[in-house]
């Protein structure tokens, strides 16, 4: 599998269901295919519980983009992959109103064994966020490693 | 919860354990730099690593740290939660403290196997996930489990060997089922079989000793021509819905009936070899005896009664059930080959490998072995029918797959039946045209020596050269010609004249679509039913009370589908025994003094009875709040995203956390975060 | 050690006599489990990482090492062996012997201050004699339970461990071994499989030739508990550059006397593979075979991504292995494609050797083996695969003929259906059970809508 190099002063955050995403981004594990390290994936039951703020909150505090990552219509809830969409649709104004550029937030239908979609998920967002930058000015404070 | 006033200000002592998985994870990530980074932490007042933080040693480890260091929140770094979430639970349990003072951070599957040529980069995104990990660990709150009555009774669906297994195991144990099959008849695709292998035992002579306990166990009911239409509730307590068609007569009038329409629809049973009546056994002895009628091809005055017109109606009944669990044994169907696929529904000489079962059988005491008409006489058997197969070298299926995994039972089922062949015809010359004998099993590898003993002519292709079947030029003795390259002999290209082709087909998953929607459980991309684990869980569905059994779940022969039936049902027994299952208590919780009682989480939320309005005392004055029923809630957290006071919450996956876990992932400063 | 009581006893600690276990167990069931060895784990504990999903072993393993450890219903009782049985009634009476570990079970801590303080270096059984292993010693670093046990033979009793255990008398040079009685009403043998001996076949150097060496050590290399943390050739030390696995080396070979398959050797040949081409990115691996077989679920898929990463395999049957000056195994084999021999050199050869059955119930047990293959005969294997032929006694996994893990685990799960159901229709019956399942009520008839 071709791994794109990044630089890595972006943060991805993607937020993936259990059943689907979280469980897809194990699979791609399972299948040692490489990816850039600037994404860190956070289970979460069903998206539907982030409200609209949420995400606005989460842009403030220096995350460079939001991958929501539910199970679409193998989501194992009634009503979450529905409520899903019509939150993330209600953020898209919200982030206009504030200058951030919508396309730093996506929702995508992974499940447990979509490994190509995740990945091409997490290469095409890092190619948007070289496009237009980080979501807000970084301090130069070094990776604690 | 958020908001609640904090309890009397225990010290939050937090553990950090970084897993090297056995080098799994140490690889790649700097474990000791993780160690340091998050000794570092806020609250944190151990961080180690250890070789394998599951074995014994390492789990003895943290318990050890919870008795004598006084640490009273453990986050562990090691792989994917749903492999050992549950084991340190465990240990954490052990330890004395409340197993969900314990929050699983993945760093195999999500750093170290992903970031191979990155370790810098996989060490600090192990940092940084660590410390989300410890930023939710500040704001675990103990938990219990849900305790819910279990019904004792399972609903076992699809009447195979392996459905009528795991309901005779269940109710061996002291818990009621409830069987349904599809079709009339019990049996599933082994009552079409004759001898079988490894034993030589007549199928249906198994079949029906297997029945016979069955139906005279007292703990299961049989409903056949049933099927899942409805399932709502959880593990411990589903309502089922069944549908079952009519039968059409009873027995007591059956003996009475005359079929006036003629016996000419072609016979399942016997793959269309034969043709049967609308009112119908599949053969003598079947269970249930009683014929049914085939409702597809009913039409009124097609049956009289005493010489009078007798008019039936499918009427089919709904009813309810209440069960604990499900066992989905819904089987298998033979590939069906495309028109054309080696010769297949162009040449009539070209069958399946489990219609030349049938073709055996109906064969009888006869003398020679006739196919349409004419003595068969050379016969060619072609192994991987709609098995092992190649993108770009196969067509693919409708779904636009191939279908790339081996069937399993084939090659010893083509085996066998040469070597029946041999036995009753032996002048007959075999042909088994093959790309690798899979006879793997015990006893099988006896067939595979018996069949070169027969003289079995055995001729071994490629996978990028496959065999051919064509028409044989008209006048030419032989109908059939098959074309191979040989590799047994150096690549020559062979051309063997036959009268029959058997495709050795292999097996696909009955459709089972609905079931899968109804239960929420998935397929695999080979579009067989999905365990969670092959070696952890290989039984279970990822939805908790759904279990597998058989070939539902991917191919096996009448010995592995019996052995996963049986493990289905001891997994069955492990839940349903006690009267009781436990749940996780990740469900929606209120806070009153937030709720202002508008009601938009109930609007939102799509699970019956799981949130209502209720009176509730808050600080001595009566209000109206949203009220969560834990056994109906699926703990999904739509209600949580709904509310504007953030008045309800999901235990144990807070908002608050989240937010802890953002700002941890994105303070720019990991450790000036700490300080603020 | 007093008598026990229990409702089953499972014999044998590997993977299936611990699934069965804790099946029983966690249905409420009195559990003894006995095994042989000073650890539980069988050769599964050993291995690196499993087919087919490349996990790694010891994560698969060690939790249920660990869950049969502590849980409630089972107790587990090690470096212990059934040497008589009895009959009674419908129950049976096992005569256990517990051999000498010189260490006092319940009061070794596992600190292993006495390993490091011994001053004699064995070859290690638990790495193939790759490593070094001491006189007194925790048998391996996952072991459970994780005690101390002494190798009474090869001790110079220089008294160096007594000295540092720092628990009073836990360290015992007289002790002896004891026997005491299990009771149980029913029995599930799990005693595994042995690994065919690399001086079986004289064709393939009768275990002389040093860079000849069997899967099972290459499991130990590859492992990261392993004895180098590197894939080395045994005779230099050197990083082989070209591997060849022989297939069927002791299966399938009626010269062997063993005419079957063993089932699992294709599939660890190819994950060995696939894991030696990561470790040693260079090197070259070739897999010579007559028939490839990844039957089970998912194991296809995994034969034909090997074929992708580009190791090679080899139609062909090596008839013998010799060695060159340089100690460099040389096959010799007839390819079947082309019908040619050829001679081919190779740094390493890997024997995949087959599955033996481990031990025969016959005498202790009364339970008949097969006669064609030596595993516990079934009495009804399609329709009940873990009945024997003796009532209350049930089999599992390789006990039963050559499985890999998934279909062991599966078996075990069965076998625990078989003797729980077995166990309850006999309390049913109010204990007077012939070890038959009592017939219940007249048939009954199915509904009809
Ligand atoms: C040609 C051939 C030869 C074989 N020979 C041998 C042999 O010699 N030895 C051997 O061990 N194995 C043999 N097998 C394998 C053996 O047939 C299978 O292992 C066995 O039949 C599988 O049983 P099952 O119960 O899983 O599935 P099935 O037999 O397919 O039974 C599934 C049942 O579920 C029912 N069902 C499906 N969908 C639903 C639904 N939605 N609701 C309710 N019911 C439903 C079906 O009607 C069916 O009755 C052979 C297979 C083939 C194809
Ligand atoms: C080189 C190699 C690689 C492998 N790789 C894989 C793989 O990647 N994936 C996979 O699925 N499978 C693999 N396997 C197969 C796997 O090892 C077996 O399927 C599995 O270990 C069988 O478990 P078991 O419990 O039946 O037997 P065993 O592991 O042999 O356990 C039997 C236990 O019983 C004990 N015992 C024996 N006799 C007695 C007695 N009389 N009294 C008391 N105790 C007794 C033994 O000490 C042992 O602990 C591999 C095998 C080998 C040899
Ligand atoms: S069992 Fe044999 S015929 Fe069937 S798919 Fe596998 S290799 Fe092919
Ligand atoms: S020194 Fe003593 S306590 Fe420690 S492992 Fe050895 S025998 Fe056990
Ligand atoms: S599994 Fe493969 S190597 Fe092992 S005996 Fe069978 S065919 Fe030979």
């Amino acid at each position: 599998m071709a791994v794109e190099t990044v630089k890595c002063d972006f943060k991805i955050l993607i937020l993936a269901t259990i059943s689907g995403g979280y469980a897809g981004a194990d699979s791609v594990g399972q299948l040692h295919t490489d990816y850039p390290a600037n994404v860190y994936v956070l289970p979460v039951v069903c998206p539907a519980m982030f409200p609209e703020d949420f995400y606005l909150r989460t842009f403030e505090r220096g995350i460079d983009a939001i991958l929501v990552m539910y199970s679409g219509t193998d989501c194992p809830y009634k009503g979450g992959a529905e409520r899903t969409a019509v939150i993330i649709n209600h953020v898209y104004p919200l982030m206009e109103t504030r200058g951030i550029d919508t396309r730093r937030l996506r929702l995508a239908a992974i499940c447990t064994v979509c490994t190509k979609p995740f990945l091409n998920e997490v290469i095409q967002m890092n190619h948007v966020l070289q496009e237009i930058g980080p979501v807000r000015q970084k301090r130069n404070v070094p990776v604690p490693v | 919860m958020p908001d609640k006033e904090p309890l009397p200000a225990e010290e939050i002592r937090i553990g950090v354990y970084t897993c090297q998985c056995g080098g799994n994870i140490s690889d790649v990530v700097g474990c000791a730099r993780v160690v340091k980074a998050a000794g570092e932490l806020g609250n944190v007042v151990v961080s180690r690593t250890n070789l394998s933080l599951c074995s014994d040693a390492g789990q003895a480890l943290i318990e050890a740290d919870i008795k004598e260091k006084g640490v009273n929140r453990v986050v562990i770094g090691a792989c994917a939660p749903s492999l050992h979430e549950q084991t340190f639970r465990g240990t954490v349990a052990r330890a004395g403290l409340n197993p969900y003072f314990y929050n699983h951070v993945g760093i195999r599957e999500q750093a170290s196997w992903v970031h191979h040529d990155n370790p810098d980069g996989a060490t600090a995104k192990a940092i940084r996930l660590m410390a989300a990990g410890v930023a939710k660990a500040r704001l675990l709150e103990p938990l219990e489990p849900i305790r819910l009555k279990a019904q004792k009774h399972a609903l076992v669906i699809g009447g195979g060997v392996a459905g009528l297994r795991a309901a005779l195991d269940i109710a061996r144990r002291g818990i009621k089922v409830t069987l349904i099959e599809k079709s009339p008849f019990l049996g599933g695709h082994m009552a079409q079989l004759e001898q079988v292998f490894p034993t030589g035992d007549g199928a249906r002579d198994l079949l029906k000793a297997l029945i016979q306990r069955v139906v005279s166990h007292a703990n299961i009911t049989l409903y056949t021509q049933a099927e899942l239409v409805g399932v709502q509730g959880v593990v411990g307590d589903f309502t089922v819905q069944i549908c079952q068609q009519s039968r059409g007569i009873s027995d007591d009038r059956v003996t009475a009936v005359n079929v006036v329409a003629p016996a000419n629809l072609p016979d399942e049973f016997n793959y269309g070899l034969t043709t049967r009546s609308v009112l119908y056994q599949p053969y003598p002895g079947c269970y249930p005896a009683t014929p049914a009628i085939d409702w597809a091809h009913y039409e009124d005055g097609c049956l009289e009664l005493n010489g009078e017109p007798l008019h039936l109606q499918n009427k089919p009944k709904t009813f309810d059930l209440a069960v604990g669990a499900v066992v989905v044994a819904t089987g298998f169907r033979p590939y069906e080959p495309p028109i054309g696929e080696y010769g297949y529904g162009v040449l009539p000489e070209v069958i399946t490998l489990p219609a030349f079962i049938r073709l055996l059988a109906l064969a009888g005491e006869d003398e020679r072995l006739e196919f349409n008409g004419r003595a068969v006489k050379n016969i060619a058997f072609v192994h991987c029918v709609g098995s092992r197969q190649l993108d770009g070298l196969n067509e693919p299926q409708p779904d636009g797959q191939v279908n790339d995994y081996c069937s399993r039972v084939c090659c010893t089922a083509t085996l066998q039946a040469t070597n029946e062949l041999h036995q009753r015809y032996p002048a007959i010359n075999v042909f088994d045209v093959y790309e690798d004998i899979r006879t793997y099993g015990r006893g099988h590898e006896l067939y595979y020596n018996l069949a070169s003993e027969n003289r079995v002519r055995f001729l071994r292709f490629h996978d990028d050269e496959l065999p051919e079947v064509l028409a044989a030029p008209a006048g030419e003795e032989h109908p059939a010609l098959v074309w191979v390259t040989d590799y047994l002999t150096w690549g020559q290209s062979l051309e063997l004249p036959v009268d029959l082709v058997v495709l050795a087909v292999g097996m696909m998953p009955n459709p089972v679509d609905d079931i899968i929607k109804l239960l929420k459980i998935n397929a695999g991309s080979d579009r067989f039913l999905a365990e969670v684990h092959p070696k952890l869980r290989p039984v279970e569905t990822a939805v908790p009370g759904v279990l597998l059994a058989g070939t539902a779940q991917g191919p096996m022969n009448i010995q592995e589908s019996c052995a996963a039936a049986s493990a289905a049902a001891a997994k069955v027994a492990v839940l349903l025994g006690q009267g009781y299952v436990e749940l996780e208590p990740f469900v929606a919780i209120v806070n009153p003094a937030l709720c202002d009682g508008s009601g938009e989480c109930i609007k939102e939320c799509c699970y019956e009875d799981a949130i209502s309005m209720q009176p509730v005392m808050v600080n001595g004055t009566e209000k109206v709040t949203a009220v969560v029923c834990a056994a109906n809630c699926a703990g999904c957290g739509v209600c949580v995203g709904a509310c504007p006071n953030r008045a309800i919450d999901l235990q144990g996956w807070t908002l608050k956390q989240y937010e802890a876990m953002v700002d941890a992932l994105a303070a720019e400063d990991l450790f000036a975060l700490e300080l603020a | 050690m007093k008598n026990l009581q229990v409702d089953a006893l499972v014999v044998g600690g590997g993977i299936a006599g611990m699934q069965s276990a804790l099946d029983l167990a966690d249905q409420g069931f009195h559990v003894a489990l006995v095994e042989k060895e000073a650890s539980i784990g069988g050769k599964m504990i050993s291995l690196s990482k499993v087919f087919p999903t490349l996990d790694c072993c010891s994560c698969i393993t060690t939790p249920k090492m660990s869950a049969v450890a502590h849980h409630e219903n089972i107790t587990l009782l090690t470096y212990c062996e059934v040497v008589a049985l009895e009959q009674n009634g419908a129950s049976y009476r096992a005569q256990i012997n517990k051999k000498p570990r010189y260490v006092n079970e319940e009061s070794c801590t596992g600190c292993r201050l006495c390993e490091y303080a011994c001053p004699l270096d064995l070859p290690s059984a638990f790495d193939m004699g790759l490593g070094a292993q001491r006189v007194i010693r925790v048998p391996f670093s996952t072991a459970v339970p994780q005690k101390a046990v002494l190798d009474i033979d090869n001790c110079i009793l220089c008294g160096k461990c007594e000295n540092v255990c720092p628990v009073a008398d836990c360290i015992d040079f007289t002790q002896t071994a004891v026997t005491f009685e299990i009771h149980a009403d029913a029995i599930v043998l799990a005693t595994g499989f042995e690994l065919t001996p690399t001086d079986a076949k004289a064709e393939y150097g009768g275990g002389k030739l040093r860079n000849v060496v069997d899967a099972l050590t290459v499991e130990r290399f590859l492992a990261p508990t392993g004895p180098y943390g590197h894939v080395l050739r045994p005779s230099d030390g050197k990083e082989p550059e070209s591997i060849a696995y022989v297939q069927c080396a002791g299966s399938r070979d009626i010269s062997l006397g063993v005419a079957y398959c063993s089932r699992i050797c294709c599939m660890y040949a190819i994950k060995q593979a696939m894991l030696l081409s990561g470790a040693l990115p260079l090197a070259d691996i070739t897999i010579y075979y007559m028939d490839i077989r990844t039957f089970g679920k998912g194991y296809e898929q995994f034969y034909q991504n090997a074929r992708a990463m580009g190791i090679e395999f080899v139609r062909g049957k090596v008839a013998r292995i010799h060695e060159d000056a340089a100690q460099n195994p040389v096959v010799r084999v007839e390819q079947i494609d082309d019908g040619s021999v050829v001679e081919r050199e190779h740094d390493m050869v890997v024997l995949s050797v087959g599955m033996l059955p481990s031990y025969n119930p016959g005498l202790i047990y009364n339970v008949p083996v097969a006669a064609d293959d030596g595993f516990v005969a079934q009495s009804a294997a399609n329709i009940s695969p873990c009945l024997t032929y003796q009532p209350g006694i049930f089999v599992a996994g390789t006990a039963a003929g050559p499985m890999d893990i998934v279909d062991s685990i599966v078996m075990a799960g069965a076998a625990a259906a078989e003797t729980a159901a077995y166990l309850e229709e006999r309390r049913a019956v109010g204990m007077a059970g012939n070890g038959r399942s009592p017939q219940t009520t007249s048939v009954k008839e199915v509904s009809y809508a």
